[in-house]
């Protein structure tokens, strides 16, 4: 007799149950799941490519660059061997990065070439969850020619992409 | 702070839906003799009138994670009956973000109307039913301006404090939903309904700084595509 009862239960009734247990879930779930949308590749760096005579750099390279905070120098790059590119931080908001190549070449010489890189900054937000960035647009670059034959920018974009290198940099050849 | 924020809004869900579905009111309408002894319809002409009258909905939880988290919405709906079985829906609404995160220092402002226009269909059977289960869309648009603000970024390798603000960035979205709901009458004209919305956006200017954190009306850029409304409805 209960049995029967249980079958006869209107159909429609356990649909709108369901129907709205289902729907209840799925406003839980919405309402309680937060999740962080910040990229996993989130370094903006500058990517500077061998190009030339010397695409694998024999020599020892290291660069380093003068804080604005104090003046004191930090390494950005030590000492190097055997790189056919490298890559190379941007502050944050400075109008334009003064870079110091150090060049130990097999030979022990040494020369140290002053870079120069000019850039516009952007401010780049991805939400409030994620650190803020900066993206840069470069303008221009100058530099002395002891060791570096010359440098072409190549990619005026600088993003979390550093795929694509910025920078094409000649290395004058020696034997 | 925002995580706590989530999970109040996710009791409170928890509380209404289930005050909802096991209120004793429903149940006994689910019960009732008068549903269970209603005769059967035979399949007749439909003599229903085209204007069946219109609802007036109010989103009780936009407005809960309004008033428990950093953003939210007040969304309100005006929604006419045709034939029992068509229903086009003007939504309006405001949505509003004021969120600021304590480990990045950014604070993210905003605050604009949004409008979706849209058709739902009721799917029952019985269309004339108290309950009904619905199936539709919207397209939505909006239009805002949104600030992002910080104290200031350390320069990790050249030291100092570099600024960081963008300030009445213009931004603007139009996107169309997919969406499904159950409306249950309460008590005379009163209703509460569910909403379930896919989201999918169409066209978009993010305003040149990267992305824009909170949409009115879409929410979160980045999140889910999924969102939904928790309706009160006035029936006339």
């Amino acid at each position: 007799m209960e049995t029967k009862k249980i079958k006869k239960r209107s159909g429609r009734e356990r649909t709108f149950r369901i129907v709205t247990i289902v729907t209840l879930l799925a406003g839980v779930l919405l309402t309680g799941c937060s999740s962080l949308d910040c990229p996993y590749e989130n370094r903006v760096y500058t990517k500077y490519q061998l190009k030339g005579d010397v695409k694998m750099l024999l020599d020892t390279l290291t660069v380093t660059t003068n804080r604005i905070s104090d003046g004191s120098d930090t390494i950005l790059l030590n000492q190097a061997v055997k790189i056919d590119s490298f890559e190379l931080p941007m502050s944050y908001a400075n109008a334009q990065d003064v870079f110091h190549f150090h060049i130990k070449r097999t030979d022990k010489q040494t020369f140290t070439d002053t870079v120069i890189v000019n850039k516009k900054d952007q401010t780049h937000f991805e939400s409030v969850d994620c650190n803020p960035a900066y993206f840069h647009t470069l303008t221009g670059i100058s530099y002395t020619t002891h060791a570096i034959d010359s440098i072409v920018i190549h990619n005026t974009q600088v993003n979390y992409d550093a795929s694509q290198p910025h920078f094409y940099i000649y290395f004058r050849y020696h034997d | 702070m925002m995580l706590h924020n989530h999970i109040s809004i996710f009791i409170s869900a928890i509380t209404i839906s289930l005050s909802l579905l096991w209120s004793p009111d429903i149940n006994a309408r689910q019960i009732s003799p008068k549903t269970k002894n209603r005769p059967t319809t035979k399949a007749i002409a439909d003599t229903t009138a085209t204007f069946r009258g219109f609802e007036v909905t109010f989103d009780l939880l936009g407005a809960a994670q309004m008033w428990l988290s950093d953003y939210g919405q007040y969304e309100t709906a005006l929604r006419v009956d045709i034939k029992d079985k068509y229903f086009p829906i003007v939504e309006l609404g405001y949505g509003k973000a004021d969120a600021k995160d304590e480990s990045t220092n950014l604070h993210y402002k905003t605050n604009a109307p949004y409008i979706r226009i849209g058709l739902d269909f009721n799917l029952l059977k019985n269309k004339h039913d108290i309950y009904r289960l619905y199936g539709g869309f919207r397209y939505a648009f909006t239009s805002y301006k949104f600030d992002v603000t910080s104290p200031g970024v350390t320069d990790p390798v050249w030291g100092g404090i570099a600024p960081y603000s963008a300030k009445d960035i213009q931004v603007h979205y139009q996107w169309i939903e997919a969406v499904a709901g159950v409306d249950v009458k309460i008590s005379g004209p009163i209703h509460l309904g569910w909403s379930i919305r896919c989201r999918r956006r169409l066209f978009h200017n993010d305003g040149g700084i990267g992305n824009t954190w909170y949409v009115p009306g879409f929410g979160k850029q980045g999140g889910s595509r999924l969102g939904g409304t928790f309706n009160l409805i006035f029936q006339f």
